[in-house]
């Protein structure tokens, strides 16, 4: 499959239109509308902060401390989003794809860019929220773009691996909403890693080697303060960085691949 | 669990060929009881069971459709039009054999898919266009046309789920006949409407017929294949039974039942 064909006129009006749909249909029927894309995220972080920063007193000495955290709640949500959404994206256009005939990883890209619109429109939240915490702006922020591109590609690979076994085993689904949860724990976004490094320097070391923290903790760095640890400046041996890059691209390779050969008999399976 | 497979490919030349079959092959595994999930995948693998049975649904056809030919294919329910149509398509993949399908093809499987009960009629017409290969653009140009031809102009902006089910027929038929392209897949399309839907696609029909347009049509109307087929093949049970002159296949379809 070369790139030319694979985003070749028709495929790019389907994939536009169908995101289009995907988005208008999430809000459809609600009073607030597309607002819920913004509240959603904003209420979780309200939670949280009265939770961990008021009540529990966490993350004290981390500057801008609530803009962190809404920066680490926001790209964890566009994970989750996107890795449920796309897992489930073939099972719930099956009806599409038993009428015609295209190319299946639209629906499944389709259904990850409407988490994509709701992460950027929470950009802009975050990058005002900063602006009014006091940090001052820099071109350190277009250092995000890349890890914002990485957390992306993770999702996708995820989404093709797990989502290409989910046409025929739909158990797949609440497998991953349960370990969702618990990687939500196994990445430094509610509490400061540093709580961590004070117990076992290894394991801070081993979260930071998880690509989601790993991604996360560099949009901190260079959107909210240079003060957060991240798997860069954490690390001995900068090189070991590499680790969870290579887990990323790694997951993406084996997660089209698999894709693309079981593809051929979503439309039979599902 | 691998499977072999038969090839479909698709060029673009000259030859007076539209769609070539040969020795076309194709069966389903049917789940023999619940063995959705992974519990029971589980099961059937430790006790050794397949957990499905093969139906052959296609069992090796050979036939060439020519560029201009109107061809009727049909056959009682359950003898494989359908799935014939879908590998033709490219939905399903051919098990074994070969198909070479020569220009754009455009299938119609079913009227209006991806509409959307909850989304306006003038939002699932944008969304049908783009599944039929219409551009934003293209679908502004002919926006009016459609309504204007679906008769329907005071409802689109009113949800799909406040049509008739009769008034959602009309609108995808009249978005589906701007569909261009080299062979039209016609899948029991217009078996629905009321006298007056049933005109608008009989002219339809000649329309094509005139323009020598190439059609395969899947169908039990035998009044249908009569009229507007130049060609018609009965398949019974996976194989083609009989192929030719139209008169000649609708008589030996009516005489199943006899």
């Amino acid at each position: 499959m070369s790139i030319p064909r694979v985003l070749n006129r028709k495929n790019r009006i389907l994939l536009k239109e169908l995101t289009k749909t995907d988005f208008k249909l999430r809000y459809q029927g609600s009073v607030l509308g597309y607002l819920w894309a913004l509240l959603r995220p904003l209420m979780m972080f309200a939670i949280l902060y009265i939770v961990f920063a008021k009540l529990l007193k966490i993350g004290g000495d981390i500057p801008h401390y609530p803009v962190y955290l809404l920066c680490g709640t926001t790209m964890w949500s566009f994970f989750t989003e996107c890795t449920m959404q796309g897992i489930q994206a073939i099972v719930v256009r099956g009806d599409l794809l038993r009428k015609i005939s295209f190319p299946k990883y639209i629906v499944v890209v389709s259904s990850t860019l409407t988490a994509v619109i709701n992460m950027l429109i929470n950009l802009v939240v975050i990058i005002i929220f900063a602006l009014i915490n006091g940090v001052t702006p820099s071109f350190s922020w277009l250092l995000a773009i890349p890890a914002i591109i990485e957390l992306y590609l993770l999702s996708l690979g995820i989404a093709f691996l797990l989502g290409s076994i989910n046409v025929k085993y739909r158990d797949i689904t609440s497998i991953w909403e349960v370990l969702i949860q618990a990687l939500f724990y196994a990445v430094p976004i509610i509490y400061p890693i540093a709580m961590v490094a004070e117990t076992s320097t290894i394991a801070a070391k081993i979260i930071l080697l998880n690509p989601i923290a790993q991604a996360i903790q560099d949009i901190r760095f260079s959107l909210i303060t240079n003060e957060t640890v991240t798997a860069w400046n954490y690390m001995d041996n900068h090189f070991l960085v590499i680790i969870p890059i290579i887990f990323v691209i790694a997951i993406l390779i084996i997660g089209a691949l698999i894709f693309r050969r079981k593809s051929k008999f979503f439309a039979e399976e599902v | 669990m691998k499977r072999s497979l038969g090839t479909r490919t698709e060029i673009n030349d000259d030859g007076e060929l539209a769609i070539s079959v040969r020795n076309l092959h194709k069966s389903f595994k049917l789940p023999t009881e619940q063995s959705f999930g992974l519990k029971q995948a589980i099961f059937n693998r430790l006790r050794g069971i397949k957990g499905y049975r093969e139906q052959k649904v296609l069992k090796g056809l050979d036939f060439d459709i020519k560029k201009g030919e109107f061809i009727g294919i049909v056959g009682r329910n359950g003898s494989g039009k359908s799935t014939l149509l879908k590998i033709l398509a490219g939905i399903y993949y051919p098990e074994k054999g070969e198909i070479v399908v020569n220009g754009t093809l455009v299938p119609f499987i079913e009227l209006g898919v991806g509409f959307n009960p909850e989304l306006t009629g003038r939002e699932n017409v944008y969304m049908n266009g783009a599944l039929l290969g219409f551009s934003n653009e293209e679908m502004d140009k002919m926006y009016d046309d459609i309504w204007d031809f679906a008769e329907l102009k005071d409802f689109q902006d009113q949800k799909l789920k406040n049509y008739s089910s009769g008034m959602q027929v009309r609108l995808a038929f009249s978005i589906a006949i701007r569909a261009r392209g080299d062979i039209l897949l016609l899948d029991e399309v217009l078996a629905v409407g009321d006298a007056a839907f049933q005109q608008k696609c009989e002219k339809y029909f000649e329309e094509l017929k005139t323009k020598n347009q190439t059609v395969i049509l899947v169908t039990h109307s035998m009044d249908n294949v009569r009229k507007y087929c130049n060609r018609a093949i009965l398949i019974e049970d996976g194989k083609i039974a009989k192929e030719g002159n139209p008169g000649k296949i609708a008589d030996a379809y009516l005489k199943l039942w006899s």
